[in-house]
């Protein structure tokens, strides 16, 4: 079943066209990677999948509900949500009350104001079962602007998923990470459950093609090939385009 | 470590009950003004410090609530009444106008609510037929709990010291709850709650139309203090003045606020009595503390207590500040 449906989308800063007529289906399930050079209009893509943008032409559905020309709050309550590619986190608050917040929102009483949110006991267990299982519990009390990036960059990760979406936008979850954190981060996309399906926007080709089912590759705001990891891997055009005519390094 | 609010707060009510002991009738007096002054500069304190709304209009609210006890006071003579008019009158001002003024941030929101106060008092000036003009109006209305009027200083005194500690312990189970928190969360990063699913606007607007309704409250309060109201309560001036007030005390905070209220009513009242030229006097001390004092009065006290009796468990203290909101001096300078 088709979860995320894009057609036909377009979207122009002025005179310039930075996505043409891109059309997208992302199943229920799958691992879905978009890859292309800088400045092919990745980001521009999630912005306006999500709303964050608003678009010239054509429809978002996400679950059979559009959401195309809606405010980008309204996304996470179809199931969908996103990471940022620079960290986008509360800097000056614990990554406890960082994760408070993202719970809080899709709560039926995060209008109440006369009640400490830290008397909710399902928002104080759904914090401690996600930190521990992103190993972040023992980070719990400490300023978000005091951890380490690598750490940051999960806690990105980590806020996206505390309103158990359906479809999960992440935007290069693995930028500027050291290998080894690259290699941990890896791991624990491969290790989401099936019922999160993912878009993810990726670089590092050793990670698009370790968690990949299928590749679509932007070029100049246009599709230019969608299909599956190893059709992408042997396609010729898309190594001259994206790798200069270089191989591509195998995962 | 949770304990220290709790004993704060204790602290706060028992230097509140024990106050009158050892003050004058002037005292008294001004005592019940500092608290009545506190309520408006707390509820600007909590747009600005907590919302990040920097409202140069706030007066409009305590204003409105001051002429909704005055004007409706000639007819209708219920103190419960008349405060609760003065709430709703002023909330929904605050609602209608937040309703158009949120949409714009930073400078432009100041300008908007700028105007939106001096057009008040605009209207409160021009309409003299029912507002007295510049003359201003005499109240009316007798504070009437229902033990009969309540003139003595102490009474009323106790009476604003009750209504202080009401909306203090209010606000403060509000910036710890659910919504309280996320009008926080707005202010440290609009796009992330955005995308985390809040609709920031409906936030924002809740939060204003409160902090509207509690500066309509402290101003229904006014003019039963004063019995004497005028237009200049609307006035831009006395907006600034209370800006200046939750700067002094400290931003970001609850208490501070109050305090900034505390010390500059006190403060004006002390100098004016010696020279006419208490506002230069005034700007120097303001000055001094906007460049050393960074987040205001509470910050420097929070310092010195930390020297004084703090100084062996720093660390610990430290991871107190977060959880407190007292002395978040992180959020100090965001003005």
């Amino acid at each position: 079943m088709t979860l995320l449906k894009v057609e036909h989308l377009s979207k122009s800063f002025k005179a310039l066209n930075v996505l043409k007529d891109v059309s997208l289906e992302v199943r229920e399930g799958e691992r879905h990677v978009v890859i292309g050079p800088n400045g092919a209009g990745k980001t521009t893509l999630f912005n306006c999948i999500t709303g964050t943008l608003p678009i010239n032409q054509g429809t978002v559905t996400v679950n059979n509900t559009q959401i195309s020309g809606l405010p980008a709050y309204t996304a996470v309550g179809v199931g969908m949500s996103r990471t940022f590619q620079k960290n986008n986190l509360f800097g000056s608050l614990t990554v406890e009350e960082n994760l408070h917040l993202a719970i809080n929102a899709c709560k039926p009483y995060r209008f109440n104001f006369f009640k400490p949110i830290n008397k909710f006991t399902d928002v104080l267990e759904e914090t401690e079962h996600l930190l521990k299982e992103w190993n972040l519990w023992d980070r719990r009390d400490r300023v978000v602007n005091e951890l380490s990036y690598g750490e940051q960059r999960l806690l990105e990760v980590l806020l996206a998923l505390a309103s158990k979406p359906k479809i999960l936008l992440l935007d290069e979850p693995t930028s500027g990470m050291s290998p080894a954190e690259t290699i941990q981060t890896t791991k624990l996309i491969q290790s989401m459950p099936r019922s999160i399906t993912l878009l993810v926007i990726e670089h590092d080709m050793e990670v698009v093609f370790s968690i990949a089912d299928r590749i679509t590759v932007l070029h100049h705001g246009e599709v230019f090939l969608s299909g599956a990891p190893e059709e992408i891997k042997g396609d010729e055009r898309v190594k001259e385009i994206y790798f200069g005519g270089g191989t591509l390094k195998h995962a | 470590m949770k304990n220290r609010p709790l004993w704060l707060n204790l602290v706060l009510l028992v230097v509140l009950a024990v106050m009158p002991l050892l003050l004058s009738s002037y005292g008294l007096k001004l005592g019940s003004e500092v608290l009545i002054m506190a309520i408006f500069v707390m509820s600007l304190g909590l747009i600005i410090g907590f919302a990040g709304l920097v409202s140069l209009g706030h007066a409009a609210f305590f204003g409105a609530g001051a002429y909704t006890v005055t004007l409706i006071g000639d007819h209708l003579n219920n103190t419960y009444v008349l405060l609760l008019a003065a709430i709703l009158v002023s909330g929904i001002l605050a609602f209608i106008s937040g309703l158009l003024f949120i949409r714009s941030s930073g400078a432009y929101f100041l300008m908007i609510t700028l105007a939106f106060g001096q057009m008040l008092y605009a209207i409160a000036y021009k309409m003299e037929d029912i507002t007295g003009g510049v003359d201003g109006k005499p109240v009316l209305a007798t504070f009437d709990l229902g033990f009969g009027a309540i003139d003595s200083r102490l009474t009323f005194y106790y009476v604003t010291a009750v209504a202080f500690a009401a909306s203090y312990f209010l606000l403060r189970v509000f910036i710890s709850s659910p919504l309280g928190k996320s009008v926080r969360g707005i202010k440290e990063n609009e796009s992330r709650m955005t995308a985390l699913g809040y609709n920031t606007r409906n936030y924002k607007l809740v939060v204003y139309t409160l902090s509207g309704m509690m500066a309509g409250f402290a101003g229904g309060l006014y003019s039963y203090f004063n019995e004497y109201i005028s237009p200049d309560l609307l006035n831009w001036m006395f907006s600034g003045q209370a800006l200046i007030m939750v700067i002094v005390g400290g931003v970001g905070t609850l208490l501070g606020p109050a305090i900034g209220a505390g010390f500059f009513v006190i403060l004006q009242n002390y100098i004016s009595s010696y020279t006419e030229r208490w506002p230069i006097i005034m700007g120097l001390i303001f000055v001094a503390i906007v460049l050393y004092g960074r987040g205001g009065i509470i910050h420097i006290v929070s310092l010195i207590w930390n020297l004084l009796f703090r100084r062996k468990n720093r660390d610990q203290n430290m991871q107190h500040k977060e959880g407190t909101g007292i002395d978040s001096s992180k959020s100090g300078t965001s003005v």
